[in-house]
C-alpha cells in the first residue's frame, strides 16, 4: 500500500514565490554551476523590485550580472565572477568602479566551505586553503587558528548562512521534493545553507514518481519554501534531458554588455515583462 | 585547434604522468590532460572543481560545468567533493593558468595595478588559489607572452613558492607549482626560481626566454615532439560559438 501525499502543495506563481521570499536587504545565494542557471527566477527578482541584496555564489555565471545591472545587489560574496569559458564581467567591473558595488572575494573552496559550515549548523569550519597571498590577506571573514588536537595552523572560515536560496532543477513533486541530476558545483551545499529555498523546475510530476527514484532527490520537501514550474527556466544555461546551453548567447552578452546602454536596455525589458530570452 | 594552442596543450600534456589524478582548469589545462589521457597517460584522472570526476571530455570545454565536462564522466559529485580530494591530498597534480605568473611562481588573477585601484580588474581566484596550495603540485600553462611572464605579478592570488612551500600539509607534501609550460618550453623550479630547463622541439632557449627577464639553465633539452598525427589524434571539436 503505498502512503498518501506527505505535504500541502507548495506550487505557486514565480512572482508570488520571489514576493514571500525575497525581502530587502536579504543575503541570496544563487544555485546552478555552468548547469541549472536560474535565469527566469533572477528575472523575477529583477521585477519585484526589491532591493539592497547580497548576492553570493562561488563561480559567478552571468544570471549574476543581470542582477547587479537591474541595480538591486549592494554586495556580492564570491570567488569568481565573469562569463564563464568567454571573459571578464564589463557589467559587474562597471559596477564596482562606478556605482559602489561591493565585493568580498575568497576562493572558491573558502566560500564553499563558509555555506558548508552553515549546512552543518557549526559557525566556522577550519581548513587548509587560505594560507598566504594577497588574496588571503584581503578575504573576509578568515582567522587563522590552531587545531586544538594537533596545532597545527588552519584557516577557519565563518559560517554564512543564505537568508534565499534560488534552485533550478529537472523536476520536483508538488511537496517540494527536488530532484536534480548533472552538474551541481555548490548548488546543494548553498540550498542547504539557507533559510528559505525558492525553486524552479521544468516540471512538476508525481510524488510517487519522485518515491520510486528517491537517488535523485536533492533536496526534501521540508527544506524547500516554493517550487514553480518554469519550463526553460535555466535558458540560456543548459539542464541535463532538457535543453542544450546557447552558446552564442553568452558570446552576444560578453560583446553587448560593454555597453551599459544595452545592458540597462535588457533590463528595462525584463522590467516590463519580456523574457529573459529577449537577447537573443 | 590552432597549432600554437596545441604545442602549448601538448608541451603541458608531457609533464602529465599515466594514472594520475589531475584537479584540471579550463583552457589549456583541461586540453592538455586531455590530450595527455589519449597518449601517453590513458589511465589519468581528471576532475574538475564542478564536482565531475573521472571526466573524459570529448569536445573542448568551456567551463568546469560544462555539458562538455559532464558527459561521459564517471562520476558527477559536487565541489565539496572535488575540493575534498585536494585538501586531504589525493590529487597529485593541479593544472593552471593565470593572467600573470612570476619565476618564484606567484600566479595573479585578480587585478592588473593595484587592488583598490586597478587598471584592470580580473576575474578572481576561482579555484586556482585553492589548487595552487593544496595539489601535490602545480603545473602552470602559460602562453609565452612577456606582459605576462613577468617580474613579479601585481597581486598573488596563488601563492608559488617560498621557504615554507616545501611542506607537508596534513602528513601530505605540497610542493607548489615546480613547472610551467609555454607553447615554447618548460621551465622548471631550481632553487627559488623558474628556470627554462627545455624547450619545444626544434627550438633553441633564446626563443623560449625572447622577451622576458626569466633565465635558463646552461644547457637545456628537448621537450618531446608533437606525435606525427597530433592533428588528427587531437582534434577536439571546438564548443559552438567560440572563438
Amino acid at each position: 500500500m503505498t502512503a498518501g501525499p506527505s505535504g500541502s502543495s507548495k506550487v505557486v506563481p514565480l512572482r508570488d514565490a520571489v514576493t514571500s521570499a525575497l525581502g530587502p536587504g536579504d543575503t541570496v545565494f544563487l544555485g546552478g554551476f555552468g548547469h541549472c542557471i536560474p535565469f527566469a527566477a533572477a528575472s523575477e527578482i529583477i521585477r519585484s523590485g526589491v532591493s539592497g541584496l547580497t548576492v553570493c555564489k562561488t563561480g559567478a555565471d552571468i544570471v549574476l550580472d543581470l542582477l547587479v545591472a537591474a541595480g538591486v545587489v549592494d554586495e556580492i560574496i564570491v570567488g569568481w565572477f565573469g562569463n564563464p569559458g568567454i571573459g571578464s564581467s564589463h557589467v559587474i567591473r562597471r559596477a564596482m568602479e562606478d556605482d559602489g558595488l561591493r565585493l568580498s572575494e575568497s576562493t572558491n573552496f573558502g566560500l564553499l566551505l563558509r555555506l558548508h559550515a552553515a549546512e552543518l549548523g557549526v559557525p566556522y569550519l577550519p581548513t587548509r586553503t587560505l594560507v598566504g597571498s594577497d588574496l588571503r590577506d584581503r578575504a573576509h571573514h578568515v582567522v587563522q587558528v590552531n587545531c586544538p588536537f594537533t596545532d597545527e595552523e588552519l584557516s577557519a572560515v565563518a559560517a554564512l548562512v543564505p537568508d534565499v536560496a534560488i534552485v533550478h532543477a529537472q523536476r520536483a513533486d508538488a511537496t517540494g521534493n527536488v530532484q536534480m541530476w548533472g552538474v551541481v558545483g555548490d548548488t546543494l551545499t548553498g540550498a542547504r545553507a539557507a533559510t528559505r529555498v525558492l525553486c524552479t523546475v521544468e516540471e512538476i510530476v508525481p510524488e510517487s514518481r519522485v518515491r520510486s527514484a528517491p537517488e535523485l532527490t536533492a533536496l526534501p520537501a521540508h527544506r524547500v519554501d516554493t517550487v514553480t514550474a518554469v519550463p526553460g527556466g535555466a535558458r540560456p544555461s543548459y539542464v541535463d534531458g532538457h535543453y542544450e546551453r546557447d552558446a552564442g548567447a553568452y558570446e552576444l552578452f560578453q560583446a553587448g554588455s560593454r555597453d551599459a546602454s544595452w545592458v540597462a536596455d535588457l533590463v528595462a525589458g525584463i522590467r516590463e515583462g519580456q523574457e529573459v530570452t529577449r537577447w537573443w | 585547434m590552432v597549432v600554437t594552442d596545441l604545442q602549448l596543450a601538448w608541451n603541458a600534456a608531457t609533464q602529465l604522468h599515466d594514472g594520475e589524478r589531475v584537479f584540471v582548469g579550463i583552457g589549456a589545462p583541461a586540453i592538455a590532460a586531455m590530450i595527455a589521457r589519449r597518449s601517453h597517460a590513458p589511465c589519468i584522472s581528471m576532475l574538475f572543481e564542478s564536482g565531475v570526476d573521472c571526466a573524459d571530455p570529448q569536445r573542448v570545454p568551456a567551463s568546469t560545468g560544462s555539458h562538455e565536462v559532464a558527459s561521459g564522466a564517471a562520476l558527477h559529485g559536487s565541489m565539496l567533493d572535488a575540493f575534498s580530494q585536494l585538501q586531504s591530498g589525493r590529487i597529485d597534480v593541479g593544472v593552471l593558468s593565470a593572467a600573470q605568473v612570476d619565476p618564484a611562481g606567484n600566479l595573479n588573477s585578480t587585478v592588473i595595478g593595484s587592488y583598490e585601484q586597478p587598471r584592470v580588474r580580473l576575474p578572481g581566484s576561482g579555484g586556482a588559489h585553492d589548487i595552487a596550495a593544496l595539489a601535490r603540485r602545480v603545473l602552470v600553462v602559460m602562453p609565452h607572452d612577456p606582459r605576462r611572464l613577468v617580474d613579479q605579478v601585481d597581486f598573488v592570488t596563488c601563492r608559488g613558492w617560498d621557504a615554507a612551500r616545501l611542506r607537508r600539509v596534513g602528513g601530505v607534501l605540497r610542493r607548489g607549482p615546480v613547472a610551467m609550460t609555454t607553447e615554447r618550453g618548460l621551465f622548471t623550479l631550481q632553487g627559488a626560481e623558474l628556470t627554462l630547463s627545455a624547450v619545444t622541439a626544434g627550438g633553441s632557449a633564446s626563443w623560449a626566454l625572447e622577451g622576458l627577464s626569466w633565465v635558463g639553465e646552461s644547457e637545456v633539452r628537448e621537450l618531446p615532439p608533437l606525435p606525427s598525427d597530433a592533428h588528427t589524434r587531437f582534434d577536439f571539436d571546438a564548443p559552438e560559438g567560440s572563438r
